[in-house]
């Protein structure tokens, strides 16, 4: 019973921090804390990125290095997984995943963001809630990625060539056994398409998932010498105390996370546009 | 489907939401496409083409200095080759022209020898007059005394033939 309370120390769904509002403010009630965070990682991530770009050189300073320095690698990394062919088109968009998650996993292990807010009924409703703890986020960047995927790889392959990819008869297979085993690559056909609809589900679940198990353990171990019934002494220094090797974890988690989605978004662009069989089956 | 809905559900997805972050999202995306990854990449390939050329330019370089010894090694060798004929042929020259001077100089010191030979046969012969002379007026002189008379021409012309005939012998 006291692992399902600690379980769910920090709610699942994102709190609306505006709900009061009504009328013409009435569409800001959607208003999550997760969307807040979103919109000032928004002004973040484009100030730095406007600051760092602002004036380009061919010596860089500072600013542009460091940028320079995470865009080079980047586009080496996701070039290595999705060709050549394909990087240009698709490094933006991997290396914005990237940095998104990253800027929001990290802006989570803030002080301040899931503890700082204000109480009703009881409940505290904090003002900033990390927005890959939200699971609107999540499944937005798998759709986002997958609309995209979808684009890039009818044009990069055309749609006659994906559905054969899907559920052609593979490995050279011709004549009698060809036809034979049409049923079975059929069905595999099948099983790839279930596969590939579970996709952002299995993205945003993942990504979400460790974010939010992240700050649950923060909060639990915040509040653990109160659970436990420690002293007031001896709660409040725990309270500063415990979390400080879970930090560390996070800051690693934050950015593995962030790693694992970005890398797993170019593995399904290099299957899905990688000529490779068409070119094996020419020769 | 039904399962994927009750658990969008159970996690707080909702319209409002989910496109609000996806809007925040792709504002990011279009914005740092744009702005920022369109040109770090464009100077990243810039300077990755300048590093190139600059690689070229290098090799290049090293092909003209390459070239250039080889050019400095030949003119090294040949100008060493013109110097050593210069060399042999001043020698030559020097050779030629003092052999030339030697045989000069013999045949100046043989023209001073014959010129000498002459000059002294002329002032032999010229001394020989004299003495010849001085002995006659000598022999005159003294027979005149001996004889204690003056002589006359002819006597002067016949004692004159007989000491050159005895001189002469």
């Amino acid at each position: 019973m006291l692992l399902f309370t600690l379980a769910t120390t920090v709610p699942i769904e994102a709190e609306p921090i505006l709900a009061k509002l009504h009328g013409l403010f009435g569409l800001l009630s959607s208003m999550t804390n997760s969307i807040l965070v979103s919109m000032i990682l928004v002004v973040l991530l484009v100030t730095w990125a406007q600051r760092a770009t602002r004036r380009m050189e061919l010596i860089p300073g500072k600013a542009q290095n460091f940028f320079e320095l995470i865009v080079e690698g980047l586009y080496e990394f996701f070039e290595g997984i999705v060709g050549h062919h394909m990087i240009a088109k698709s490094f933006s968009l991997l290396a914005t995943l990237f940095l998104y998650i990253v800027a929001a996993n990290w802006f989570g292990l803030l002080p301040g963001v899931g503890s700082i807010g204000w109480k009703e009924h009881g409940e505290l409703i904090p003002l900033l809630r990390p927005t890959t703890a939200d699971m609107n986020t999540t499944i937005g960047l798998a759709i986002v990625f997958m609309a995209f995927w979808i684009v890039w790889t009818l044009r990069e392959v055309g749609l006659v060539f994906f559905l054969k990819h899907l559920f052609g008869v593979k490995g050279g297979v011709k004549g009698f056994m060809a036809v034979a085993l049409m049923p079975i690559f059929f069905f595999v056909g099948i099983i790839e398409v279930v596969s590939i609809l579970i996709r952002p589900v299995s993205l945003s679940l993942r990504l979400f998932g460790n974010v939010f198990a992240g700050e649950n353990l923060l909060t639990t171990m915040m509040s653990l010498g109160h659970t436990l019934h420690f002293p007031d002494w001896l709660a409040h220094l725990s309270s500063v105390l415990l979390p400080i090797p879970f930090y560390f974890l996070e800051l690693l988690i934050g950015v593995l996370q962030a790693f694992v989605f970005a890398l797993l978004c170019a593995v399904y662009l290099n299957l899905s546009t990688s000529h490779d069989e068409e070119e094996a089956e020419q020769h | 489907m039904h399962i994927l809905t009750e658990l969008f559900e159970n996690f707080g997805v909702d319209w409002p939401k989910f496109l609000a972050q996806t809007i925040l999202f792709l504002i990011v995306y279009l914005v740092l496409r744009r702005f920022a990854f369109a040109s770090v990449i464009n100077m990243l390939e810039e300077r990755r083409r300048r590093i190139e050329e600059g690689q070229l330019n290098a090799e290049k370089i090293k092909k003209q200095l390459a070239e250039a010894e080889l050019r400095y090694e030949e003119v090294l060798r040949k100008a060493h080759a013109d110097s050593k004929a210069l060399i042999e042929e001043a020698r030559a020259a020097a050779e030629a022209s003092t052999n030339k001077e030697l045989q000069r100089a013999i045949k100046d010191a043989e023209l001073i020898i014959i010129h000498a030979k002459e000059a002294i046969i002329i002032d032999r012969q010229r001394m020989i007059e004299e003495v010849k002379r001085d002995m006659i007026s000598l022999v005159v002189a003294t027979t005149e005394k001996v004889a204690g008379k003056v002589l006359n021409a002819d006597d002067q012309q016949r004692l004159n033939k007989a000491a050159a005939a005895v001189l002469a012998s």
